[in-house]
């Protein structure tokens, strides 16, 4: 944990940061890769909510090159497989993210982000 | 055509019954026709007779249920022996197959009486008109031919239905058929059992509860399950369990890491096979989130902070800070810390009957269509009326059950609600300040007041 399905779900939301508050960048991070369960109704039924180029971009930051820069249109089961492992198998262990906006830093500690804000940031 | 069944439930948690039905049957996607009487579907008594389209339907049911005790097809009742021999005889065609060479076994029982050996005998030799030619086997038969007396039963003040004895052959009604399944999901009980888990808190919720819930939910492989009250993780357990991917957060992260480097969720879910099946953990309060997109999850269960052990809480303060405070605050900003460290966010008080509705607001946006909500809410047992719950709902949310967990003055409802509509919205906005009462002020609101006070009125 942190797996890249959860990194394309969370955007910055410090007060007032609503505009390229989205993908967070990730920062020294340790990772560890872990088998998790193939289900492909799962994946089929998620691929409309994946950011695609946020996907690929945070797979190459952590070292995965197997995703084709554009969605294809024909998901075979080896395109599955291979988005399988980036969605689900990789974790991000320590480190941290950044807001490619305001540039607040939410760190990443046994596998937990701590998306909390200061008082000043919220809403 | 449908078939009728006679279901035998645990004696507990009746209110629970026919809800969790309701969704198994929908999970797995057949009719189940519940009787037409109200007075059949008493909740209070062991049996219900339920029409299925076929005994696979039955099976499956037994094997997730948390409250089937046993599932035997339907040959016949009534509140004497003659008329259940008279049903017994009009239900011929349900068991003339068996007849000719079939090994049987016969059952006598009563619930919560012994019937004496003598009667036991009796009992099975008035059956002798179906005339079985197979041979009794007490060890494998092929088949077991249940009869039941129903006693007379009552509620107790806890909300447990209690037998009363008047002697022995005095019954409510007696029951017969051939059984199909015992239920096998009641043994998850003793897996999930808190004390046995790895990793629990003061907060955690009891399996047999944690499972009903989870049944709620239609957890299922290939579902998207969300806890955004997580704590120690009660519920993601059986959730996971039954298939689901699950994710959780919490406004403190020690709640779900516990001691040590591996979370505490995660130690648990280990020890239960079901690791891989939690997504992942993140800390946040859930009135400043940062989900980027909603219809994400295939439901979400939730015990939320109701503030007697657990107080419900928000980022924010009640009063300003002084400026030397608000610049060591900044700072926090200039060295985020990790969750497990020394510095955590002030909070304020968040009043039960607000967040109530906030979840319910905030679940629209989250949910997929026909998503839902599964929550617990605390209740004043002599104030609650019904239009609390209606009070917290908005356009497109729907109750679908709400059972009550009796504790005596207080209780807690466990809420089933649906997201009725296909619209996405648009992330719901928190508002920073109190609402004025304008509205029906539901018996929950204040709740951890009332507690304290003992559910008596103010003065
Ligand atoms: C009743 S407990 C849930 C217990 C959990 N079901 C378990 O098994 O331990 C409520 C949880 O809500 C958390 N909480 C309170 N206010 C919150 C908020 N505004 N946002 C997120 N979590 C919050 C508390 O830290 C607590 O862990
Ligand atoms: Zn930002």
């Amino acid at each position: 944990m942190v797996r890249l399905i959860t990194h394309n779900l969370l955007a910055c939301h410090v007060k007032g940061c609503t505009s390229n508050n989205f993908p967070l960048e990730f920062k020294d991070v340790q990772v560890e890769l872990r088998d998790a369960e193939f289900n492909s109704d799962f994946l089929r039924g998620f691929i409309p909510k994946i950011e695609w180029k946020a996907l690929v971009d945070a797979a190459r930051q952590v070292g995965n090159t197997s995703l084709p820069l554009e969605l294809p249109e024909m998901l075979d089961d080896d395109f599955l497989k291979s988005l399988h492992h980036v969605l689900l198998e990789i974790h991000v262990e320590e480190g941290s993210m950044t807001c490619p906006n305001c540039h607040h830093v939410y760190p990443i500690s046994n596998g937990i982000p701590n998306m909390l804000l200061a008082e000043h940031e919220i809403g | 055509m449908t078939v009728q069944y006679l279901f035998f439930f645990a004696q507990a948690h009746h209110e629970f019954r026919i809800p969790e039905l309701l969704s198994l049957s929908k999970m797995f996607g057949f009719d189940l026709n519940l009787p037409e009487n109200p007075e059949d579907q008493d909740p209070t008594r062991p049996f219900l007779i339920v029409g299925l389209q076929c005994e696979e339907h039955a099976r499956l049911l037994a094997s997730r249920s948390i409250l089937i005790k046993s599932v035997y097809e339907y040959y016949g009742h009534g509140s004497t022996y003659e008329e259940l021999h008279l049903s017994n005889r009009n239900n011929r065609n349900k068991w003339a197959r068996y007849i000719p060479d079939t090994s049987f076994k016969f059952i006598v029982t009563a619930y919560n009486h012994k019937i004496p050996q003598l009667r036991q005998r009796d009992i099975v030799e008035s059956f002798s008109y179906m005339g079985f030619l197979g041979k009794i086997d007490m060890k494998n038969p092929d088949i077991v031919l249940a009869c039941f007396e129903e006693c007379k039963s009552y509620i107790d003040r806890h909300g447990t239905t209690r037998e009363k004895h008047e002697g022995d052959g005095l019954f409510k009604q007696v029951y017969f058929g051939r059984q199909v399944a015992m239920g096998s999901a009641r043994s998850l009980i003793t897996m999930f059992d808190v004390k046995k888990r790895s990793y629990y808190g003061n907060t955690s919720m009891e399996a047999e509860i944690s499972l009903l819930m989870a049944n709620q939910t239609l957890a299922s492989p290939g579902k998207v399950i969300y806890d955004p009250f997580m704590g120690t993780g009660s519920m993601a357990y059986p959730t996971a369990y039954f298939g689901a991917q699950i994710f959780g957060s919490d406004i403190d992260g020690r709640q779900m890491r516990g001691k040590g480097d591996t979370p505490g969720i995660i130690r648990a879910a280990t020890q239960y096979g079901v690791a891989t099946r939690i997504v992942d953990l993140c800390t946040f309060d859930i009135t400043q989130n940062p989900w980027r997109c909603g219809d994400l999850f295939d439901a979400i269960i939730t015990d939320p902070p109701y503030g007697v052990r657990a107080g419900a809480k928000r980022l924010g303060r009640k009063r300003e800070l002084s400026p030397a405070k608000m610049a060591a605050y900044l700072e926090h900003r200039a060295s985020p810390r990790p969750d497990d460290q020394p510095y955590i966010p002030p909070t304020k008080p968040y009043e039960l009957s607000r967040l109530a509705v906030d979840l319910v607001l905030l679940s629209r946006y989250l949910l997929k269509p026909g998503g839902r909500l599964v929550f617990f809410l605390p209740t004043v047992t002599d104030e609650y009326e019904e239009v609390d719950i209606y009070s917290m709902l908005c356009p497109g949310m729907e109750v679908i059950a709400n059972s009550l967990q009796d504790f005596g003055s207080w209780g807690r409802r466990l809420v089933t609600i649906q997201k009725t509509v296909r619209v996405t919205y648009l992330p719901p906005v928190v508002e920073a300040q109190d609402r004025p009462e304008d509205q029906h002020v539901p018996a929950h609101k204040d709740f951890r007041e009332k507690y304290f006070r003992g559910f008596k009125s103010k003065n």
